[in-house]
Formats: C-alpha cells, structure tokens, sequence
C-alpha cells in the first residue's frame, strides 16, 4: 500500500501557512495530506482584488494574504472552528484524474464520506463546493503546476455568518442562480447541522480514516523537509506583502 | 499505480507570480460589470478612450489556469475597440495563445461582465 505524508500544522497564522502551501506544493515532499485550522483571517483568491471583495474599514483586526489558486475569500472568525485540509498529489489520471472537475469531485469525496458518517446528506455540487441538502459548508480550491495539483478546502464545524457579511462586498448577483435569497441560507455547518459541537480532534481523525480508505493508501506523520523550509522562507515575504496582498 | 508524472504533459509555465496589476484607474469609482458564470463572479472595471478600452482591470470568484494568464487576457484587452465582437475574439485568441482552462466560464462570460460595465 502506497504510503503518504501526513501533517497537521495545528493553530496558524495564515501567511505562514499560505507560504508552507506553496512549498510543498513545489518542495520535494511527496504526496501529502495536511491539517491547520487559521487564526482569524482573511484569504483572498489569486483573482480577487481587496477593496472590491472586501470592507476593509472592517478588516481591521484580520490577518488578510491572497493564495495561489483562485475562487472566493476564505474567511476565519475567531471562533477557530474549521478544519482546512491540503491536498498535495500527482495528477495521475487514476487518483488524482486530468479533469478539473473531476478532481476536485475526487477529492470533496473525503468530506463527503465524513459527513455522511455523521449521517448527513452531503452531496458535491460543481464545481468546488460540497453541499448539505444544497447548503455549502465546504468550499475548496485548487491550482496546479509541473504535473502536481495542490487542493486547498475548509471544513466549517462553526461560523458566524454576520461577521463574514460585515466585512465582505458580496453582490446580490452571487446567489441568483442558486434559488436562495441571500448567503444566510446557502451556507451551513457542521455544528448547526448536528445540533451539538463535536471535538475538532475526532472530525479530524474521521477525514484521515476517510482519506485512507478512499485513496486507499497509509499515512504517516511527517513534517517539512530541509528543502520546503528553505522554500517556505524564501516564499513568505511574499505572503507578507501589499504588493501581493493589495495588488 | 502508474507512474504517470511523466506521462501528464504540462502546457503551463508558471511564471513568478505577483505580477502588479497596478492600474491607472480609482476602480472603486469606475462602474464595474458583474456577470455571474458557473465558476463563479466575474466583476469588470474599464476605462475607455476614442471607442477602445484604455484601461482593465478584474475581480472575481472564478478559477482559471494558469492563472497568470489572467494579466495576458488584460494586456490584451488593452486597446482593443469597445464592441462585444472585438472584446470576444481577443479573449478567445489569448485562451487559445495561453493554453487556458476556466471550469465553468467562458470567453462569453468574461465578454458578457465587461460588456456590462461599459453600458454600466
């Protein structure tokens, strides 16, 4: 059984996160499986500009960075209850398929198998989102490169939708094709679903199981190596930049 | 498992990203287009001078790769007269120079949101 790197960063300010992201999607590291959960923070999509998307005058106490992949803002609140995952692979045209879409429908599959072990009716709507009956509490994006892709998703165990609309410019337009009134209704997760909080811990140790038996393979606890950190650190001042964030 | 890292052909050439974007336009008092593909939100701003598109700039929710591509479309766009035909050819023609993919939008869609904030 072919055997995979697994990580769990923990607690993390997202710039540093963003920067390890990249590195190990273009580091020597392997096939990867990676955790962290963001601090309160704000990622924009490669394609999204910051004072389009965002209210900024209510940015203020947010660690704000832009990824390499496109889609929308991933946004924490201070609540710390998402599970992020990374996903480094080669795109193998069996586990990780050429297709776009049918990669991300691959990958989403893990969450998918989570939340359908907690008995709910999750199901993948293209192109990145996964859904419980039709109300997405995942979102997930990815980039390629050299023949690897690098998918990045959140998992909400909570979220507070207020906070998120105070400090984002999200047009009405956003939502007309999805026959919802507005982003109250089209977003859930997994504490309001149950109805009870779960131990981010065990969520977590059920997406490994998941990712094991879906991709049939081992996973063993692994850090960065010598070469993703000197990566890593050359990568950051990027990470911390106006000029990459503000651009 | 088939090794097959070898066996995917890569058209992409990733560039250093973080390329400026920097315009010479306040996009926050240009009207901006929205259209909404499948992909996602595609919000447009431009500027225009003698019937073409002087300055352009994008924000949006939609993936694309590679993404830097997304700075050749602008580039391109750049000068190019301000009628939906013109707007469309040019944009196809970077896909096709660019090798571009976009899950769920199109030349259209970027064509349509820009489009729309020029009858803005």
């Amino acid at each position: 059984m072919e055997e995979w790197r697994f990580i769990d960063f923990g607690l993390v300010d997202i710039r540093d996160m963003m920067a390890m992201d990249e590195a190990i999607l273009k580091g020597d590291g392997g096939n990867t499986f990676f955790f962290w959960t963001p601090k309160k923070s704000i990622i924009l999509g490669y394609f999204q500009k910051a004072e389009v998307e965002l209210n900024l005058a209510q940015c203020r106490d947010y660690t704000i960075t832009r990824r390499i992949s496109g889609g929308g803002i991933a946004f924490s609140d201070d609540r710390c209850r998402q599970i992020n995952y990374g996903v480094v692979g080669t795109i193998d045209n069996e586990l990780f398929p050429l297709d776009i879409i049918d990669s991300y429908k691959q990958i989403c599959g893990i969450l998918i198998d989570t939340l359908v072990h907690y008995g709910l009716n999750a199901a993948f709507r293209p192109i990145n989102d996964v859904v419980v009956e039709s109300r997405k509490i995942s979102g997930n994006a990815q980039t390629r490169w050299e023949g690897k892709l690098l998918q990045n998703g959140t998992l909400l165990l909570d979220f507070d939708i207020e906070e998120m609309l105070r400090i984002s410019n999200i047009p009405k337009e956003k939502f007309m094709d999805k026959k919802i009134a507005s982003i109250r209704e089209g977003l859930t997760w997994l504490d309001r679903e149950l109805g009870e909080q779960r131990d981010m811990e065990e969520v977590k140790e059920i997406m490994k199981q998941k990712f094991k038996e879906r991709f049939r393979v081992r996973l063993k606890p692994g850090m960065l190596s010598e070469k993703e950190k000197e990566l890593t650190e050359a990568l950051l001042p990027k990470y911390y930049s106006p000029e990459w964030i503000y651009r | 498992m088939i090794d097959s890292g070898k066996a995917v052909i890569f058209f992409y050439t990733i560039k250093p990203s973080g390329g400026t974007g920097a315009i010479d336009m306040d996009i926050l008092k240009t009207k901006q287009g929205i259209h909404k593909s499948r992909g996602g939100l595609i919000r447009s701003f431009v500027s225009l001078e003698n019937g073409k598109i002087k300055e352009i700039t994008i924000s949006g929710d939609f993936f694309l790769f590679p993404e830097d591509a997304v700075f050749k479309i602008l580039d391109n766009l750049k000068g190019t007269p301000a009628s939906r035909e013109e707007i469309h050819k040019n944009i196809e023609e970077t896909y096709e120079q660019e090798n571009i993919q976009s899950p769920g939008t199109s030349p259209s869609d970027f064509t349509e949101s820009i489009m729309k904030a020029l009858e803005a």
